[in-house]
This record gives C-alpha cells, structure tokens and sequence, in this order.
C-alpha cells in the first residue's frame, strides 16, 4: 500500500485546488476522494507521521505520556458559563498525528440508525435542547457507510435489530473471547439479543493488509500489524498514490484565510520549526474534529467575520456533545485472559432507541469489554474496598486480572447551546494562540442514562455467572474521546454551519466534515457515521469543483 | 486531592488525576532517554547490595535502601516475586532521573518527612529501611493517605508492571505474577470460557 511513486510536494505559493486541514478519520478519506476525482490536495496535519513499525505495546509512553497526543497546546474546562475555566479539569483524548484518531481508537464500527436522523420528529421536542432532525436521513447515508466498510475494511455480522444494509459486512466477526462467550451467556438468559461487535479490525487478510494477531493493545494504541483499519495505511496512501496529494505533517493551522469578497483562499500554519507559513488553495475543507475545528472558525475571525469564520449563526463550537459511558466489572471462576485479543467481541442493541417508559431521553448500548493492560489494571481495576496495596492487594490481583471482564455502557448525549468550545480569554498555547476552552455539563437525561445501562450490565454480569460485580460511580463526565455537534449540519443557515453538503453556509468555498457536523450523536460510537459523512462530503465536493461551484 | 486518585478505573483517566498528571506530564523525548539510559544500564548489575552496583543516578544509597523497603511492602515478596525482585527501585532511580525527573524533589521530600516520623516514632532508628517489617507495615498503614504513600504506590505499581526496559518488571516479574504474557500474538482460544464455547458447550 505504498505509494507507487514518491509523494508529490507542492510549493506553499503554488494554488492547490483543496487544503483539508486534519488526516484523521475524515480528513484521510476527503482528501483520497478529492485526488482520486483529479483535483490536487495539501493535507495539513498538525501531529507527526508515525509509521505502523514504530507503533509499540508501551504503556508509559503511550497512554500515560500520551506519545501519540502530541499535546503540547493545553485547554481550559469548566462546567457551566458561569465558572471560570481552569486547565486539567478533564481530558480530551485525541492523538495528533497522521491517521489521527483513527489510529488509536477502539475500532467499534457502529452504523447510526434511521432513528437517530428523525429523533425530534418521533419523539417531539425536548425543552431546553437543541435536539433537531438531520437534514439527510439514514437512507441517504447508506451507500456511504457500506462504501466504508469495504474500502477500509470492518468485520462483522447483522443482529436483529440492525438497519438495512446493501451489501453485507466485508469480513466476517473476529473471534469472540471469553468476555463475549459470558456476555452472551447473561444477556440470553435476560431474554436479550446479543450480537458480535462490528470492527474496523481485520478478521482476515483484505487489500494486502493483514488479518489481526490479537495482541490485545487496539485502545490508545496504533496497529503495527496494520490490521485496525485507520485511515493511516488504507485510504492516505490511496491518495497520495494519485500523484495529487502531499500529505504534510507537523503543521499547525493558526488562520484561515479570507479575501475581500469573503471567499478563503487557504492556510496559515506553523511549520515544525513553529514558522509561519501559507498554503494558498481554491477552496478548504476543515476536518480537525469536533474539538480543533470551531476552534480554528474562531481563531480565524477577521473584520469581515467578527464572529469566526462562518458563524453568522452564532453556532459554531455549540451543542457539544461527548456520548455518555458507564462501566462495570465483574470477575469469574477462571481465566478469562482478557489481555488478548480485540477490546470488545458482544454489543446488545436491545436498549437502543429512546423508550418513554423509562422516563428520561436517551438510548444507547453496553458491549462486553476487556480492561487488562497490565499497569492500569494493577492501578486501578480491582473493586473500590479491596486492598490497594499489600499483601491482601497482590493477592487480589493476582485472582482477578486474568479473570476479569468489563461490561461498559455507551449512550446518548444531548445537544445543549451550552455545552461550548470557545476561545480561552487568558491561557495560551504553545504557539502563543489563544487556548481551547471547553464547556460541559451532562444533561440529567444523559446521566439517567449512564445509570439504566449500568445496572443492565450488572445483571448480564450476575447472570452470567460473576463471582462478584462492582460498578464505576457513574458521574459527570470528565473523559471526553468524542468530540461532537459543534458546527452542525442543517438548511437553516441561522441556525446550522454547514448545509447537507458539509458547505458552509457563510463561505461559499469553505467546507467542514467530522464530528462537529454531526447533529445528534448516536450512541457512543461516531466514527462509522464520521467516515460515512466524510465519503458522502467528498463525492460531493468534488463534483461541485468539477462543475466550477467552489 | 490526592486521597482517591484513582477513582476511575478506566486507564484513561489515571493520567487525568493529579498524581497521574505528575508522574505522567513528561516529555515523550525522556522516555526515549530513560529507556536508551535503562539499556545500557541493563549490561551491568545494579540492584541494591549487588557486589559492585552501578552507581544510583539519583539516589543515595540510603535513599535506594528506604525506598526499595517500601516498595517492598507496597508489593511484598510472598511464593512469587515482589517489587524488590522486580527491582522497582532501579525504575525508580531511572525514571527520577529522566522522564519524571519533576517529582524527585517532591519525592525525596516525602522520604524525609517519613524518616523523620520514624526518628520521633522510634527514637534512635534513623531510617525506614532499618525498622523491622513489622514496623514498616505499621508506619505505612498510618501514612497511606499521605501524598508520598501514593505517588509510592503509584511508582511501585508503574514499575512493577510496565516495560522492562524501563528498569523494572525485571525478567519480566510482575507479568508472571499477574497471568499476562507479552506474546503480542495469539490464536484462539483466548480463556476458558471461549475454549468451552468452542467445545460446543455454548
């Protein structure tokens, strides 16, 4: 999957018809779309390429010095509007390098449903939200979701209550482990409708890739094997294999920019010796995240947008949403040896849609999970009242790491107008740009949520057989690995950033498509509908390019 | 702050407390120091009371002493190996040394304070590390909510499970006591319940 010739470079002042800014799990797939239709493209990446051979089951350097974040910038949090933010209040888990968070991340590969595009029309308008309909529905996004599954590659298996599909899933389920047997086990006996995990992991050998050796490092760790379908070694080197495509890492967008008619007319970025630099473009596609992208909007204000770029709306960075999370554990007679293989192999879709006879919104899912990384096992996996340390505490230990599951719960996020990233007013970043401040607090809906699948996933737990359960307090979240809604699709330009297209409303030849586009956020795991999106976007924006329309 | 920082068990929020964030805020490029310094230290012997010890990069001897006993009692040695086997106490050395060279100040810090303790709890006994396991046990039970005993707990764990290189989980030690092997491939059956499923007694 090398390029098959070396990779074009293109001179800054050199007019390139696309800048995307971001490699990651869209960036990657707009940018082979855009090359592959013929059109010539500068990545931006602010992270470094990291090749599949440096990738290693470190973890000290990756999870705890977070060597794949390259987070030197910093943010701010605070709950609500009316605190002052503070730094380290609470992680935002994304990796800056090329692939992004397509790398690191856990693969789950979820289809949204036809429900989560007509939510407020089914169940009516929920006050003091902002849950809207999509403009587009699941069926519009269909062929772009199995479109993604065959070109990156996603194993898996229908259940009963999945969405329609064209084609079946490429690959067939990786192997379940022990986790998933006992998973399945309790969820039967409930009367539920367990199903294997969809995967952007490999089951077999696909498009000269290998098939997974089920190391057991996929969370937070990058593939050496490059069997976890990032966007790193499938679609990038498709499109740098076009001849039309520089992918140039280490650099860091600070503006874009706009002339005097209000079209942008490319990038301003930091190079890696933090040199400022231009690339000049016919049009920008924005694919930073849910987090870096309204950023980037309000970092680019100018006196023609006052209030960052295209955001006569006022939306931009509103309507964050992070899915809600909810863990459990229990420990069983014997060796479940969760250390190896994929995270999760069992996800139960039995509590998906919102059910009003629960009393509260939401929906999500809970999958059977392993949480055997040694350290962090040893840190913090065993009950809250077991020893901490001492002999009781290596006793426990040694009974419960290879005999433990997870069973962790993902769900919905409402979208709040005050749930925001803005522009800090007083830290800065390693480049002297003003810091990212985030702004979140989680609906009751939400928590209510996080709570209902916890206690199913105690009872799939006790009805498998735990010789003991034990639950995670589910609280306000204070990890965020989704970063979504905050430049949100729709066709009103006062109320959305970007129409159905991924075009901004305010800018005629500036696009954006990831996780801020999204309008609700699924169940917990976005990135199957970010990379659908993103393959939708880019057949589109390509076409409106061929046809003169940027 | 500093009395539940592991509160959540999810790996990804250890480095979000406060002691995680402490220990774990470095720079990537000294881990790469630390590890290129554990290797060419693994050519020679260095555990404490070794017959010619590679000098301590950090520590004193006495130091070494004291923090190898805790670490010993942290993760005490019983029919399988401890922190001492493990030599927790190289990692900490190194790691002091390089990556987390931040906390050697607030380290060694606390290590006086708990010798000092020592020295007013029994008057003449100057060191941790010269009291009897007994009263080691005792001194720390008292201390464990101290921000020294968990960033010591912290360390300990770090050092007893993470990559060899690093200076600890010598020969691998705190792998074999849990159960994980870092084999990096594997075939199925994954564990017991997975091999019976596969039996057909699913």
């Amino acid at each position: 999957m090398r390029p098959a010739r070396p990779a074009v470079r293109f001179d800054p002042r050199r007019t390139v018809d696309f800048v995307v800014v971001g490699s990651g799990a869209a960036g990657g797939i707009i940018a082979k779309e855009l090359a592959t239709a013929g059109l010539t493209v500068v990545v931006l990446e602010q992270g470094p390429r990291v090749e599949p051979p440096q990738f290693e089951h470190d973890e000290i350097k990756t999870l705890f010095q977070s060597a794949l974040q390259n987070n030197p910038a910093g943010f701010t949090f605070r709950r609500t509007a009316s605190e002052t933010a503070k730094p380290g209040q609470i992680q935002l888990l994304y990796h800056r390098l090329v692939g992004g968070g397509s790398v690191m991340f856990t693969a789950n590969y979820w289809r949204f449903r036809e429900i989560d595009f007509i939510e407020k029309s089914r169940l009516g308008a929920i006050s003091g939200t902002g849950l809207e309909d999509w403009p587009i529905t699941y069926r519009d996004l269909e062929p772009y979701y199995t479109k993604a599954e065959w070109e990156l590659g996603v194993s898996g298996e229908p259940g009963p209550f999945d969405p329609p599909r064209t084609r079946p899933y490429p690959l067939p389920p990786l192997p379940v482990k022990s986790s998933g047997v006992l998973f399945e086990r309790g969820a039967r006996a409930l009367g539920l409708h367990p199903q294997p995990a969809p995967l952007a992991i490999l089951s077999q050998p696909f498009n000269g890739r290998p098939a997974c050796q089920h190391c057991g490092y996929c969370l937070g760790f990058g593939c050496e094997f490059r069997a976890k379908s990032s966007t790193l070694y499938t679609v990038i080197p498709m499109a740098e294999a076009t001849g039309r495509c520089e992918v140039r890492p280490n650099s860091y967008v600070r503006r874009i920019e706009v002339d005097r008619k209000g079209r942008v007319t490319g990038a301003t970025y930091f190079d890696e010796n933090k040199k400022e630099q231009v690339q000049r473009a016919r049009a920008v596609v924005l694919c930073c995240n849910g987090s870096e992208t309204p950023r980037l909007l309000l970092l680019s204000a100018s006196s023609r947008f006052p209030n960052g770029l295209a955001n006569s709306s006022g939306v931009v960075g509103k309507y964050l949403m992070f899915n809600g999370y909810s863990s459990s554990s229990g420990v069983f007679e014997r060796p479940l040896n969760e250390f190896k293989s994929v995270t999760a192999t069992r996800v139960l879709y039995d509590f998906y849609e919102s059910d009003p006879k629960r009393g509260f919104y939401g929906g999500g899912a809970p999958d059977a999970r392993s949480f055997a990384y040694p350290t962090i096992f040893a840190l913090g996996g065993l009950p809250h009242d077991a020893p901490s340390w001492g002999a009781g505490y290596k006793r426990i230990l040694r009974d419960y790491y290879t005999r433990t599951m997870n069973v962790d719960g993902h769900s919905t996020s409402l979208p709040l107008e005050t749930n925001t990233i803005s522009l800090d007013p007083d830290m800065k970043d390693a480049w002297g740009l003003p810091a990212m401040r985030v702004t979140y607090k989680d609906h009751a809906d939400d928590l209510a949520m996080m709570r209902f699948l916890q206690d199913r996933a105690i009872e799939i737990l006790e009805a498998a057989g735990a010789r003991r359960t034990w639950r995670q307090p589910v609280q306000e979240t204070n990890l965020a690995a989704h970063l979504l809604g905050t430049c949100r699709m729709g066709d009103d330009p006062r109320t959305s950033v970007v129409d159905r297209y991924h075009r901004a409303h305010d800018v005629r030849n500036l696009f954006i498509c990831d996780g801020s586009s999204l309008i609700t956020g699924g169940r917990g795991q976005p990135t199957a509908t970010i990379q659908a999106l993103a393959y939708r976007a880019g057949e589109h924006i390509a076409a409106f390019a061929r046809r003169g329309e940027i | 702050m500093l009395a539940d920082p592991l509160s959540r068990r999810t790996f990804l929020a250890v480095s979000s407390t406060a002691l995680g964030a402490a220990w774990l805020a470095a720079d990537p490029a000294l881990v790469r120091a630390a590890l290129d310094h554990a290797a060419r230290a693994a050519r020679s012997p260095l555990s404490p009371g070794s017959p010619d010890p590679v000098p301590w990069d950090v520590l004193t001897p006495d130091q070494a002493a004291d923090l190898d006993a805790i670490a010993a009692q942290i993760f005490p040695t019983d029919d399988t190996p401890g922190a001492r086997e493990a030599r927790v106490v190289t990692f900490l050395d190194r790691s002091l040394g390089t990556w987390a060279a931040q906390q050697r100040e607030p380290l060694l810090h606390g290590l006086d304070e708990l010798n000092g303790e020592v020295e007013r709890r029994w008057p003449g006994t100057q060191r941790f590390a010269n009291l009897a396991p007994e009263r080691q046990l005792e001194l720390l039970r008292a201390q464990e909510q101290t921000p020294f005993f968990q960033q010591m707990r912290f360390a300990t764990l770090v050092g007893m499970f993470s990559l060899p290189p690093y200076g600890g989980n010598a020969d691998k030690a705190g792998w074999r006591v849990i159960g994980f092997e870092d084999r990096y491939a594997w075939q199925p059956p994954f564990g017991d319940y997975d091999a019976e499923a596969a039996r057909g007694g699913r």
